[in-house]
């Protein structure tokens, strides 16, 4: 048995990639091998040569400044953009580029929370929670009602389970948005700022429910994340985007005391306040 | 050390001939949105699917194409029924060919009127309202929350729409030919009729009260020069032409870039788009006309 639920090996990414869907437009077979990502166009290259491993039942954060293609590879990860070269591995099964779409990958169980919540619109939050459990027939029509009232009391969207999502703010959807994840069983969960527009309250909620999907299920986690105190608390390692690279991953406490530039940059003003 | 060979090498040439060929149409915009007709066709073959959804959806796009243009629609095909009676009555009185009054109105009405102009209120109708709800759903990037559900959009939105739009469009065929004769004559009943109370404007139309135009004749004509092959073409044109507009409405709101500008740009392109390919797929159909003549000509002969 594997131990590892997600391995990336010399991924190279590219901008052109990461717009429209990619339900349109086909690509042939031999579009990726006449690519030569290494050497062709440098300024499109948002991701170039980067590696990461994570093991199963592993939380892995991902930091970096904005604009620098965090959440391009999440949108990787999940099949949404395609790698132009490299290997990417789900659960020890390599997928090549050419079938490697999110369909093929949300079959092996794989959760993305988007950035802006994405819900469906013309749908009320239980239906939204419970459109892929109905849809891929997950159980009886009570176990389904059950699990979208668990999903729903877990992240307290209880009360607007019959409203639009027009209706609700951008924090109140990123919950319904992780509620309608977390309802399908996830084996490895993509989040994508999990924390932003949450209050304090309701942040302070999500991370033991992160920390009780990783213990409870052994559900892999990635994080792509600013709040980099998410790291601290749930105890997990972090990763930085680094000239188009993943550095190796390190605990919030190495970061925090080594020296290089990384942390001058994200942990100035943790390393200011802990002299004094 | 053993070379890896590439995807291309491991072909035979004939292989590689259609590999490049299709690589080829594969870049074109004619060769995706053929390619994203076959990908919903293959979409009914997907192995998770949910029946349930996917009649609802189906049942309300042939609501929503069908039923609610049926107003616009009627009035459309009445007022050119009349015109089109008037014109081959007022034609016969000039030419006096009472045979060809049935063969007129079924080559105009029936063969090329009502499919065309069917198709082309539909495509500004459903069309266009196809693209705006399909772009935005892709703009705020609940299409790709529906594929990393495992929910295929394909099946979950081109597929219904296909199909619904499809139905309605041969059903409103149906009807707009039907009205276009029955309600046309009516309403060329009434002109006569109206024209006949006031005297003084006879003055200026002449004898056109006289002309005697009942529904006898006019339905025994038109029934006499019906053949076959307008009752398959009552359901070939009107089934390419839908498939026509929804597929290219389809195609034209996936390929928005994430920006809100292009909705309005992908639309009315979808629209026009939609209008060129029908008038082509006109064409390429009414040669099949030709066959049939063909046939006509060796028993002549």
């Amino acid at each position: 048995m594997l131990d590892e639920a997600l391995k990336l090996e010399d991924v190279y990414l590219s901008t052109s990639e990461l717009s429209g869907t990619q339900f349109s437009i086909p690509r042939a077979v031999s579009y990726f091998e006449n690519i030569r990502a290494s050497e062709s166009n440098e300024d499109f290259q948002l991701i170039a040569g980067a590696n990461l491993t994570l093991k199963l039942g592993e939380t892995i954060c991902i930091g970096g400044p904005s604009g620098k293609g965090k959440s391009a590879i999440l949108r990787m990860i999940a099949g949404l953009a395609r790698p132009l070269k490299g290997h990417i591995y789900y659960f020890g099964e390599y997928i090549p580029a050419e079938r490697l779409t999110a369909l093929e990958v949300a079959k092996r169980q794989v959760g993305y929370v988007l950035q802006n919540a994405a819900l469906i619109s013309n749908l009320r939050v239980v239906d939204n929670i419970a459109l892929p459990l109905r849809y891929h027939k997950m159980g009886t029509n009570e176990e389904i009602t059950k699990k979208v009232n668990m999903a729903m009391d877990l992240m307290r969207v209880r009360d607007f389970a019959k409203m639009f999502p027009h209706e609700l703010s951008v924090g109140m959807q990123k919950r319904v948005a992780i509620a309608r994840s977390w309802a399908m069983d996830p084996k490895l969960l993509l989040m994508d700022e999990p924390t932003a527009g949450l209050d304090n309250y309701n942040r302070r909620n999500l991370l033991p429910l992160i920390d009780n999907m990783r213990t409870m299920f052994k559900t892999s986690i990635i994080i792509v994340t600013h709040d980099l105190m998410i790291a601290k608390e749930l105890d997990c390692n972090l990763v930085f985007l680094h000239k188009k690279k993943l550095t190796e991953p390190h605990s919030f406490d190495y970061w925090l005391r080594s020296d290089n530039e990384i942390s001058k940059d994200q942990f100035r003003d943790l390393q200011s306040n802990e002299k004094f | 050390m053993q070379t890896q060979l590439k995807n291309w090498q491991k072909m035979t040439p004939v292989g590689r001939m259609f590999h490049y060929l299709g690589i080829f149409i594969l870049k074109r915009k004619l060769g995706q949105f053929i390619a994203l007709f076959f990908r919903t066709v293959a979409s009914l073959f997907d192995s998770s699917h949910n029946f349930k959804s996917d009649s609802r959806n189906i049942i309300l796009q042939t609501f929503f194409t069908g039923v609610e243009i049926f107003v616009p629609l009627f009035i459309v095909a009445t007022l050119f029924g009349t015109v089109v009676i008037i014109n081959v009555i007022t034609l016969m009185g000039k030419m006096g060919f009472s045979d060809i009054v049935g063969n007129l109105m079924v080559v105009v009405i029936i063969r090329e009127l009502s499919p065309i102009l069917t198709a082309f209120l539909i495509a500004g109708r459903t069309g266009s309202s196809l693209t705006t709800y399909i772009g935005s759903m892709v703009i705020n990037s609940e299409v790709d929350a529906l594929a990393t559900m495992g929910i295929n959009p394909i099946r979950y939105l081109v597929m219904p729409s296909v199909i619904g739009g499809t139905i309605a469009t041969i059903i409103m065929n149906i009807i707009f030919s039907a009205s276009a004769i029955g309600a046309g004559f009516l309403v060329t009943k009434c002109a006569i009729y109206i024209i006949g109370i006031f005297p003084n404007l006879q003055m200026i139309i002449g004898n056109a009260p006289n002309l005697q135009i009942s529904w006898n004749y006019l339905s025994t004509e038109i029934i006499k020069a019906l053949t076959v092959s307008d009752f398959v073409f009552t359901i070939i044109k009107p089934l390419v032409f839908g498939i026509i507009i929804t597929i290219n409405a389809c195609y034209q709101a996936m390929n928005i870039k994430r920006d809100i500008r292009q909705v309005p740009k992908a639309t009315s392109r979808s629209v026009i788009t939609s209008f060129l390919y029908i008038v082509f797929a006109d064409v390429v159909l009414s040669l099949l006309n030709f066959i049939s003549y063909m046939k006509n000509l060796s028993t002549i002969i």
